[in-house]
């Protein structure tokens, strides 16, 4: 095997690198924008769950939950679909941690553009909930951008730990690449500049766009 | 693991921030490479390069609890550094002026003036930091390094009770990375200094 066969082989685990990557993104999206709010605007009993939340997906190991999800609720008759599939897995619970990355990145973001604005909304009449959508949320993005992007990369770095289930993603790739070749440097070493190439670029920018969109803004 | 490789990294961490800021130009883009490739690769391919790949360049045999410290250390420092970094000159700048103009030399003014601020500013990061780390240490498993979570999986396989092995599992890294972040949050409210705070 040859150096540019190698790299095939290990640039073919790419798709499924990017796949849980994006789609566990998304997902702590979707959990991560409404949290920060609830934790933001509701009453105490709800903040105290989200608080939970947060605290537990930040504590435990991405590992622990996704054996917890394969091998124990995979393991209830009833959950085999979806819970015996392995990238579902690995997606879902780095979505459940994103989910309490991004809830604090954007409650944050929200602290950052201060309670003035949400007061002069209602005062213009604007309900509780178009404030929301109309004034914060757009306002927040432009915030968030820089903690998004370093959520991204963690993300992509993350997406490695699907090895122990057995998600064929690079890190897999990488690996079976070392064991047929018995080449035990470039394999590694290729695959660790790949996933930094996957990371750096992008949340350098999204970095510098964030801070330069914010300074325009004046926030 | 997690506290020796903490602490093995805020040392390296420390010395290179200072290398950083005022080590000259080849030591800092030397430094950025290294906390590039730390920062922006997966940790089980770090473990990995350290397992499989230098050990083999080098011709030499590392035991797997030796490698997972290497890695540790290595990877923390390159976080820590950053914190560190960012304690040291968003806060310090004039203060290092002012040690210099009062005849002591860079490294002592580094070391009295500087270094013991910086130290109590970054603890809220340097919190978050263990906490990464902590939740890290699971990556062991790859290479078989014996701790927490491949024990639970040790366990699972033997006792067929998976959900609760897991679940229990999280609670124990719940309860001890809570309780050493709530002792940090403590000793930091002891120790800081009044107005000046960084944002981690």
């Amino acid at each position: 095997m040859d150096l540019s066969e190698k790299l095939i082989l290990i640039l073919s685990g790419l798709p499924t690198t990017l796949a849980i990557s994006i789609l566990s993104f998304l997902l702590g999206f979707i959990i991560g924008l409404p949290l920060a709010f609830v934790r933001t605007y509701t009453s105490k009993p709800f903040q105290i769950l989200v608080d939970g939340y947060e605290k537990v997906l930040r504590s435990v190991p991405e590992i622990v939950t996704m054996l917890f999800l394969y091998f124990g609720v995979g393991g209830i008759p009833a959950f085999r679909f979806p819970f015996k599939n392995s990238f579902f897995v690995a997606t879902f619970a780095l979505g459940l941690r994103s989910g309490a990355n991004q809830s604090q990145v954007f409650r944050s973001a929200i602290r950052g553009i201060g309670e003035e604005q949400m007061v002069a909304a209602r005062s213009l009449g604007l309900s509780r909930l178009q404030a929301v959508f109309h004034v914060m949320i757009p306002q927040t993005f432009i915030i968030a951008t820089p903690g998004l992007g370093s959520e991204y990369a963690l993300l992509v770095k993350d997406s490695s730990y699907s090895f122990i289930l057995g998600v064929i993603d690079m890190m897999r790739r990488a690996d079976t690449v070392r064991k047929t070749s018995l080449d035990t440097v470039f394999p590694y070493i290729a695959t660790a500049l790949l996933y930094i190439l996957l990371t750096f670029p992008l949340a350098t920018y999204l970095d510098s766009w964030g801070s330069r969109k914010k300074k325009e803004l004046g926030l | 693991m997690t506290f020796f490789g903490v602490i093995l990294g805020l040392g390296l961490g420390t010395l290179l921030a200072i290398g950083d800021l005022y080590g000259g130009r080849v030591l800092s883009i030397i430094i950025k490479f290294y906390v590039e490739f730390f920062r922006g690769s997966p940790l089980i391919i770090q473990l990995f390069i350290f397992y499989y790949s230098i050990p083999n360049l080098l011709g030499i045999l590392i035991d797997n609890h030796t490698v997972g410290l290497i890695v540790f250390t290595l990877n923390s420092a390159a976080y820590q550094k950053g914190y560190i970094k960012g304690a040291m000159e968003s806060v310090f700048e004039d203060q290092m002026t002012a040690a210099l103009s009062l005849g002591l030399s860079k490294a002592q003014s580094i070391r009295h003036v500087v270094l013991p601020q910086a130290m109590r500013v970054v603890i809220p990061a340097w919190s978050n930091e263990f906490a990464s780390m902590a939740k890290s240490t699971a990556a062991l498993l790859v290479i078989a390094v014996p701790e927490l979570t491949s024990n639970l999986k040790a366990i699972a396989s033997w006792t067929w009770r998976v959900l609760e092995t897991y679940s229990f599992g999280a609670l124990i890294y719940l309860i001890w990375i809570s309780v050493v972040m709530k002792i940090l949050d403590i000793i930091y409210n002891k120790v800081k200094i009044p107005e000046i705070e960084i944002t981690a």
